[in-house]
């Protein structure tokens, strides 16, 4: 499966619509430096969106998820995935605790079942 | 701004030392984890068939994986390209904060906005982890320069990783292709964990999951859009009435 025709569409594509909407607020934290109270009401609405987008940007890997991930079922990416939640929280709130732990369980499940072999 | 004094304007601000420092202190343990997650964008990447140069350059001038993988999604699943910037937008808001926080630590002792802005491109999660354990320790004078050459290490190093993804999981046995391809939601799991401090945000964490399937297929591709904006603003508000009611 092939996205763009020419490798020039798609850095145009990068460029005007992930670097462009992107960068923009990096310049405006520039900008308005400390002029920002950062407990606002106005900046606790932005920053759940964010938080509610980045979940929602996970939940739609697990569900509709992307090559090889698909053969897998979908309790056992979900499973991966709460194992690595717990695996993060039980062994000193380490993020590389967290991925291996998730990672073993992917890795085993998959060997068990048989998929993706 | 401080307006610029000609004779301060002569002496270089960026400092060739420092620069190589910051790029050193990138090889860390938050380092091999960005990079693990960068094998996986790049896993990504080429599931998705999208070309490999447009991909290094999305992280070299995008450097934020959420917006990056928001991006690669979105074209993937035939959003309209309007509503996949618009999403990449509303994911880009919480790096603003971190820019405004981080500032202070990246200035040094004579402002100066290019180089102001140069590091405050760099700033996205590992960046101000980073930078908030490691820039006190350097001499005010070197800090823009260190923190650049940090947020350049960590892109070369990223973008390695990218192209190693790529290239790799055409040719990986099944378990590891899989597990290349596990990294961007665990990490990004984990990163909405460890962040999560007050009720507001695990009611958006929720809300916005949970919200994903329901809008799944909306037209115009504004799936992310509504599970963003809609779980954010219940959350914000829920979050709020109950603070009243114990009040």
């Amino acid at each position: 499966m092939t996205l763009f025709s020419s490798e020039l569409t798609a850095i145009l594509v990068v460029i005007v619509v992930g670097f462009l909407p992107n960068e923009i607020w990096r310049v405006l934290g520039v900008v308005l430096g400390r002029g920002l109270d950062e407990n606002s009401a106005w900046m606790q609405w932005v920053r759940a969106v964010a938080t509610a987008l980045l979940a929602a940007v996970v939940a739609r890997l697990l569900l509709t998820p992307s090559g090889t991930l698909v053969a897998l079922p979908f309790l056992l990416r979900a499973g991966a995935l709460a194992a690595g939640v717990a695996g993060f929280l039980l062994i000193r709130r380490s993020v590389l605790a967290g991925v291996l732990t998730a990672e073993a369980v992917l890795v085993a499940g998959a060997w068990w079942l048989g998929v993706g072999g | 701004m401080q307006p610029s004094d000609p004779a301060v304007e002569a002496a270089p601000a960026f400092r060739v030392r420092y620069f190589l420092r910051g790029v050193a202190g990138a090889f860390s343990v938050p380092g091999c984890v960005l990079m693990a997650t960068f094998l996986g964008f790049g896993g990504l990447l080429h599931d998705v068939g999208f070309p490999i140069g447009a991909g290094l350059l999305s992280t070299l001038l995008i450097w934020a994986l959420p917006a990056q993988v928001i991006m690669i999604g979105g074209i993937a699943s035939g959003a309209a390209l309007p509503a996949v910037a618009v999403a990449v937008c509303l994911s880009g808001v919480r790096l603003m904060p971190m820019v405004v926080a981080l500032m202070p630590l990246m200035r040094g002792r004579r402002p100066s906005l290019w180089l102001e802005l140069i590091a405050a491109h760099f700033v996205a999660v590992t960046m101000w982890v980073e930078g908030f354990r490691l820039l006190p320790k350097v001499a005010v004078e070197g800090r823009p320069s260190y923190a650049i050459g940090l947020g350049a290490g960590l892109t070369a190093a990223s973008m390695i990783a990218t192209a190693a993804g790529f290239y790799l999981t055409g040719s990986l046995p099944g378990p590891l292709a899989v597990a290349l391809l596990l990294l961007t939601p665990i990490s990004f799991t984990i990163l909405l964990v460890r962040n999560a401090r007050e009720r507001v945000d695990w009611l958006a964490i929720g809300l916005g999951a949970a919200l994903a399937p329901l809008v799944a297929n909306t037209p115009g591709g504004l799936d992310l859009f509504w599970s963003g904006v809609g779980g954010g603003t219940l959350a914000f508000f829920i979050a709020r009435l109950w603070k009243a009611d114990r009040a």
